[in-house]
């Protein structure tokens, strides 16, 4: 195990520390992280639209009229269904930032060209008809929202790229003598938006002669639907996982470098499950593997589903140091913030703590994906809880209401007790020992 | 004196905040602390007169450094057994030291 510790810092830190200081995924993430406060707007509206309170539609429908739900969900389609055209600007902005150009431009000019790159028609079925129309002159709303993520933060880079670079080869046009200099600068302010513009749109025009059609097909073809099917599924989930926790094992924020790069792929995944129960909440939902997945079931009271740790700790630890530790660590715990443990007990470089530390999260990652892929148990429906919302209130409001998953977060609190509590107790009578030894220096024992 | 805490969201070293307030106030020095998130951190750098980062964002303080550089405020990674055990008082003292 010490062979381990020193592999981590060796060689598993400076890479992730790479990764996480990579500005395009720096911008990705800090992008994302502009849409979440929405999200969780959004998300309040959804919530009570499908209160799984007996009597309560028929409460709504009397005291607001029949439309009642669909009106409740007019913000939910301002937040989530225009989550990639915010995203769009934010990428940008926050890449044009970490080239100290201006972001409030280049957010600008990657909203423009996001639009550019979606046909501004909409493939609708009159009734009665056979075949579709295409109607012109609108913004399909389905590519402003998760199904246009990816198309928003790639060209959010691009953009931004291709305008950082003019802008920084410092081009100058000359005008005749006697034109003010402010009138030249004026049209130079110009190009860095214009070459995007024309790069976009010449891309689009080459796409549409393809059979894909559109930069939005090409993506989702390549990309977004590869990149879904392996970061939806067990194995991949089981990665991310693993590598999160062997960061924090070295002492890093795995979930924030991890989520950087898988962030995107969980929020698409997330909002596949969301459309579908807005549509129908008794419908079955596509995905277990959500952002909510981790955040609720896996990680229960932080990384590591500590929190059955300090509650093993309060519960039965017998050294001065566990107890008080305890009796710090539940206060955050409860809210799913753990450095306390991480580093106070310490976890972090701790060959013997690593082991349930990696152990509990993968275990809980098996039952829970297990428990929801059979149907035992309800899926995230894609209502985006905070992280910081406490266990068991937290399944509640992130399935619809649905106990069972409540009860999964109870049955997985208990195995990662279960995980736990022998590590604990080596680590407590060791403590102990040396509490023992302070006070009575003739026994201490060597180190 | 100005002291800026920031860490991965601003969740964690908020928690050190209150406790270093406390300690601040016993030892009568008169000191405003704050955390943010590691992403907010440049809006706040000019008000600062030191930054302290969470030890699970060290991997930042490269990025952070330059832009602490350009502040001309100093900048370093809380020890992580006192940011583990949430010592106020010697997280304050780590900040008073670097000023």
């Amino acid at each position: 195990m010490g062979g381990l510790v020193g592999f981590l810092e060796k060689h598993v830190m400076p890479v992730a520390g790479r990764i996480a200081e990579q500005r395009h995924l720096q911008a990705i993430r800090d992008g994302l992280i502009l849409a979440m406060p929405l999200l969780i707007i959004g998300s309040i509206f959804l919530v009570v639209a499908a209160l799984p309170i007996p009597g309560f539609p028929e409460f709504m429908a009397n005291l607001f009229g029949e439309q009642w739900q669909d009106k409740l969900l007019y913000p939910v389609n301002a937040t989530f269904d225009i989550m990639a055209l915010i995203v769009s600007f934010g990428v940008a902005y926050r890449l044009a930032e970490k080239y100290n150009v201006d972001p409030v431009s280049a957010g600008a000019i990657s909203v423009s060209a996001f639009l550019l790159a979606t046909p501004f028609t909409f493939s609708f079925t009159p009734e009665g008809a056979k075949d579709a129309v295409d109607v012109a002159g609108v913004i399909p709303a389905q590519f402003m929202g998760s199904q246009g993520l990816f198309v928003a933060m790639l060209l959010g880079l691009v953009a931004t790229e291709i305008y950082r670079y003019i802008i920084q080869r410092n081009i100058i046009i000359q005008l005749p003598e006697g034109v003010p200099p402010a009138v030249s600068r004026s049209f130079v302010a110009l190009i860095p938006g214009l070459v995007v513009i024309l790069v976009v749109w010449v891309v689009r025009l080459l796409i549409e002669l393809t059979p894909f059609e559109s930069i939005h097909n090409v993506v989702s073809t390549l990309l977004s639907k590869p990149l879904g099917l392996l970061g939806g599924s067990l194995f991949g989930a089981l990665i991310a996982v693993l590598l999160v926790h062997l960061l924090w094992s070295a002492g890093l924020h795995g979930a924030a470098i991890v989520g950087g790069v898988m962030g995107p792929i969980w929020l698409s995944l997330m909002d596949e499950n969301r459309k579908v129960f807005q549509a129908d909440p008794s419908a079955e939902l596509p995905n277990v593997i959500t952002q909510q997945f981790f955040d609720l079931w896996v990680y229960i009271g932080g990384s590591g589903a500590t929190l059955a740790l300090v509650v093993a700790m309060i519960l039965s630890a017998k050294s001065a140091q566990m107890k008080s530790l305890g009796r710090l660590a539940i206060g955050p715990g409860i809210f799913n913030i753990n450095e306390p443990i991480t580093f106070g007990m310490p976890i972090v470089l701790n060959p013997l703590l690593i082991i349930p530390f990696v152990l509990t999260p993968l275990v809980l990652t098996v039952t829970t994906y297990v428990a929801m892929s059979t149907g035992l148990v309800a899926k995230p429906n894609g209502v985006a809880v905070p992280w910081t919302t406490p266990p068991l209130i937290s399944g509640y409001l992130a399935t619809g209401g649905k106990i069972s998953s409540v009860i999964m977060q109870g049955i997985n609190f208990v195995i990662a007790i279960a995980i736990y509590y022998p590590f604990l107790r080596i680590w407590d009578k060791q403590k102990l020992k040396e509490e023992q030894g302070m006070e009575q220096p003739s026994n201490q024992a060597a180190v | 004196m100005n002291i800026l805490l920031c860490c991965a969201s601003g969740m964690s070293t908020s928690l050190l905040v209150s406790r270093m307030e406390q300690a601040a106030q016993e030892k009568g020095v008169k000191a405003k602390i704050w955390a943010v998130s590691a992403d907010e951190v440049n809006n706040h750098l000019k008000d600062a007169d030191v930054l302290l980062v969470g030890p699970q964002i060290r991997y930042k303080l490269p990025q952070l450094k330059k832009a602490a550089d350009q502040q001309g405020i100093p900048v370093d990674v809380i020890n992580p057994a006192d940011y583990g055990r949430v010592d106020g008082k010697k997280v304050l003292e780590f900040a008073l030291n670097l000023i």
